[in-house]
Formats: C-alpha cells, sequence, structure tokens
C-alpha cells in the first residue's frame, strides 16, 4: 500500500459512517428517523440535528437550532445523568440529539456530535499544505463558504466571499473559468 | 457548510475541489493572519489599533485607530473587554502584535489588509496630526433579543409597568442570592411547561445569573410569540445595579 492509500482509508472510513456537512445545516428536520439499521428497528427514534444554540449544566437543558434560514427554530430539550454524550456538548457545536417524550418534555437520551463529511470526488486539505500553497502564491480558488458577515470580520488571505446560498444560487458564475485550478473551501469549522 | 460547497462545485465539473475541514479557527490557532475587509474595518464595532512607532501615526493614520506602539500593546489591552473585535495594522512588528493579541484570548483578532499603505491605496479615510494617549473605549451593540440594561432596570424598579421580569434560575440559586423586585422565579427547564403564566400582552425580559439560560428561555418564548427580550449581563456585575429582596 502506498501512502496515499494509507492517507485515504481513514477518508473512506469517515464517509462510511459519519453525517452531514460542516455546521450541518443540510438536512436537518425535526423528528425525523435517521437512515441507519437501527431506524428500521425503532421508527419511532425522535431526533433534533443543529447546532447547539445554548446549553446549561444548572438547568439541565441544551437549546438546538434545527432547520435554516427563515425555518430555522431552537428546540429544548432536558437531559440527566442517564443521557449519553453530555460532556461533548459545547454552544456551536453541531450535534444529533436523540431524545423521547416523558409526559410534556423532551429529554435527551443519546447525543452524538456531527462531523462534516467530504462529499465524493472532494479532498480535504489542512492547515500546512494550505498555507504552503498560499505562501508560494500557486494556482488557488480559496473560498470561504460562511455567512458575509463572518468573512468581514475575519477571513483567510487571498479568500473570496461566496456563502453556500449564494453559490446555490449563482452556481459555476461566481467560480473561476478554468475548471482544473484547485478550488479550496473552508468555513468555521469541522463541527 | 464548505463541505455542501464542495459538492456543488465537484458536480460543477470542477476538478481539483478540496475542503479545509479545520476552518478558520485552526487557522487562527496556528498563528496564521486573517484579515478584516475593509468595510468591516470602516463601520463595524471594532478596536482598530496602530502599532507603529507614533511618529508615522501622527504622520497618517486609518480614521478611528488608536495609537498603541507595539511596547504598550499588552497593557493598553488590559481593561478591554475579550469580545470586542480586535483588528490591527502597522509595519512588521504587527505579525507578533497579532499574536500577542490572540495570547491575551481575545475571541476576534484580525488585520487591515496591506497594512497603512493597503488603506490609502484602497482609498480609505485617513486622519493626522497629534495622538492623544486616550484609554481605549469599546461599548458593545446589544444583539438581537437583548434588553438594555437601562430598560432592563426601568422594570426591575417598578417605573416601567409594562414588563414583566422573569428570573431563570433555579429555586435554589434565588433562595441563596435573593430575587429583584417585580420579577417571577421560573427556571430555565420549567418555562415549556409553565409559560401560560406569563402575559402575552407585556414585555417579558428574562435574566438568569450570565445571560446563558436567559439567552435559551428568551428563544423559546419567542417561538410562542411573546414579546420577549433577554438581559446578556452576569448580575453580579456593579452595572445592574437593581434593588435585591434578600432572602
Amino acid at each position: 500500500m502506498d501512502k496515499r492509500t494509507l492517507r485515504l482509508l481513514p477518508l473512506c472510513l469517515m464517509l462510511a459512517l459519519l453525517a452531514s456537512g460542516c455546521a450541518g445545516t443540510q438536512t436537518t428536520e425535526v423528528a425525523e428517523a435517521p437512515a441507519t439499521k437501527e431506524a428500521v428497528q425503532q421508527p419511532q427514534q425522535l431526533i433534533y440535528e443543529g447546532e447547539v444554540a445554548g446549553f446549561s449544566e444548572r438547568a439541565k437543558t441544551i437549546s438546538v437550532t434545527v432547520g435554516k434560514g427563515d425555518q430555522a427554530k431552537v428546540m429544548m430539550v432536558k437531559f440527566d445523568e442517564k443521557t449519553k454524550g453530555v460532556n461533548q456538548v459545547a454552544k456551536g457545536k453541531a450535534v444529533q440529539v436523540y431524545y423521547e417524550m416523558r409526559d410534556k418534555d423532551a429529554f435527551a437520551t443519546d447525543i452524538h456530535l456531527k462531523f462534516a463529511k467530504l462529499p465524493p470526488g472532494t479532498k480535504e486539505i489542512k492547515t500546512e499544505e494550505l498555507n504552503k500553497l498560499i505562501k508560494e502564491k500557486a494556482p488557488l480558488f480559496l473560498v470561504d463558504s460562511r455567512p458575509k458577515i463572518r468573512f468581514d470580520q475575519s477571513h483567510l488571505p487571498g479568500a473570496h466571499s461566496i456563502p453556500v446560498p449564494e453559490l446555490e444560487k449563482k452556481q459555476a458564475e461566481v467560480l473561476p473559468k478554468n475548471k482544473d485550478i484547485p478550488i479550496v473551501f473552508y468555513c468555521g469549522g469541522p463541527t | 457548510m464548505s463541505t455542501a460547497s464542495a459538492g456543488l462545485a465537484k458536480k460543477l465539473g470542477y476538478s481539483d475541489v478540496r475542503v479545509y475541514l479545520d476552518g478558520e479557527p485552526a487557522w487562527s490557532k496556528a498563528n496564521l493572519p486573517t484579515y478584516s475587509t475593509n468595510e468591516f474595518v470602516k463601520s463595524g464595532n471594532i478596536v482598530l489599533i496602530d502599532t507603529r512607532p507614533r511618529a508615522k501615526v501622527i504622520a497618517g493614520r486609518i480614521k478611528g485607530a488608536y495609537s498603541v506602539p507595539f511596547a504598550n500593546l499588552e497593557d493598553k489591552l488590559d481593561d478591554v473587554p475579550r469580545n470586542a473585535p480586535i483588528v490591527l495594522y502597522g509595519g512588521k512588528e504587527v505579525t507578533e502584535a497579532l499574536s500577542l493579541v490572540r495570547d491575551q484570548e481575545f475571541n476576534f483578532v484580525s488585520l487591515v489588509q496591506g497594512g497603512y499603505e493597503g488603506w490609502v491605496k484602497s482609498g480609505g479615510k485617513t486622519e493626522k496630526g497629534p495622538v492623544f494617549d486616550t484609554e481605549i473605549v469599546w461599548v458593545r451593540k446589544l444583539g438581537k433579543g437583548e434588553v438594555s440594561v437601562a430598560d432592563f432596570r426601568k422594570a426591575a424598579s417598578g417605573e416601567d409597568k409594562d414588563a414583566v421580569i422573569v428570573d431563570a434560575r433555579t429555586k435554589e440559586e434565588v433562595a441563596e442570592l435573593g430575587i429583584f423586585k417585580n420579577t417571577i422565579n421560573i427556571p430555565l427547564d420549567e418555562i415549556p411547561a409553565r409559560m401560560d403564566e406569563l402575559p402575552k400582552d407585556k414585555k417579558i425580559y428574562v435574566h438568569c445569573s450570565t445571560g446563558a439560560r436567559a439567552d435559551m428561555a428568551y428563544s423559546e418564548l419567542v417561538k410562542h410569540g411573546f414579546n420577549v427580550k433577554f438581559l446578556l449581563l452576569n448580575i453580579k456585575d456593579a452595572e445592574c445595579d437593581c434593588e435585591i429582596i434578600r432572602p
């Protein structure tokens, strides 16, 4: 096995195992049954997917922003000492919260961090290599996918601001004509 | 987000699409430079700092910049709130200044693209002349859903009769530390079940101990059609200065 195959191996595993996007806002649905084997066995499983909007140890409560844009809603769930994965929860993390209804209250049973998944045919780039490309002024089109306001505040050298909704609307119009130059996309981190 | 865009670019026929999954936070953490847009430098609620020697600053500087030569930087930043976005520019020393400010645990630190020369070239406004060694002043603007301390105080004193205050802390915290006047205690986790107790025709201001739970309660109440705001302030902060009914 050469080095490249070795490097690709964990990526393939990631592809096979992990759920959606950087900050993961694509497929967020209230009470969506996850497309896994478990879901077949437990079709009634309740889940909130989205970014943690708030977390209180004292009130034993987590709020999660579910859905995007105008449809975004902040959902509150309680947790208790039996809830799994609470220690990984922090504001801004992308999570899947499995919960159940106890009387009128939603209680989290299991919380997973969501990691970004690389779309087929794309590769990951790490800080060191990206820094090298930028420093060498190598051919590169660097895209900041975050909302414009975040770009305005702080962006990588030479980056172009193309928030996800803008790319979805304007497509190749906002990307370079030459389809063979390397394009690198980034946002606010892996979860 | 970046992965969604990368997938789309691949579909559009781009041959070499990569994703920098670690993103902007990893870049800053590696102490590599990040930049603000000139628009943000001009109109953002920022602290703009010129780290060059005083003589250069007197000869010309970006409008609104504080002159803080590199040697004084650490002292001068002491009292600046850590959530103030800091934008720096200067000469060679600015790289070191950038790491120093990041080490001081400021949440947002960036540079002006091209430094002073870049700013001038892009047609940005400048000023010149003597600089006064003033303290750095930065006041956070209210975010979405936040109530100002002044308005909150009016409700707590009873002066504003159209507002109701909700204390989202636990019963134990209230029992130990006391409660503001004109305030109902509904712990955050009880809000979904007890919101019927709140009036829909009045303003509701939620507070807790630091603002985190109040923010969560705000989201829950706004979703159910209440006219609600929250106080983002540590209530031990002297700024609050509302009368407390002691236990």
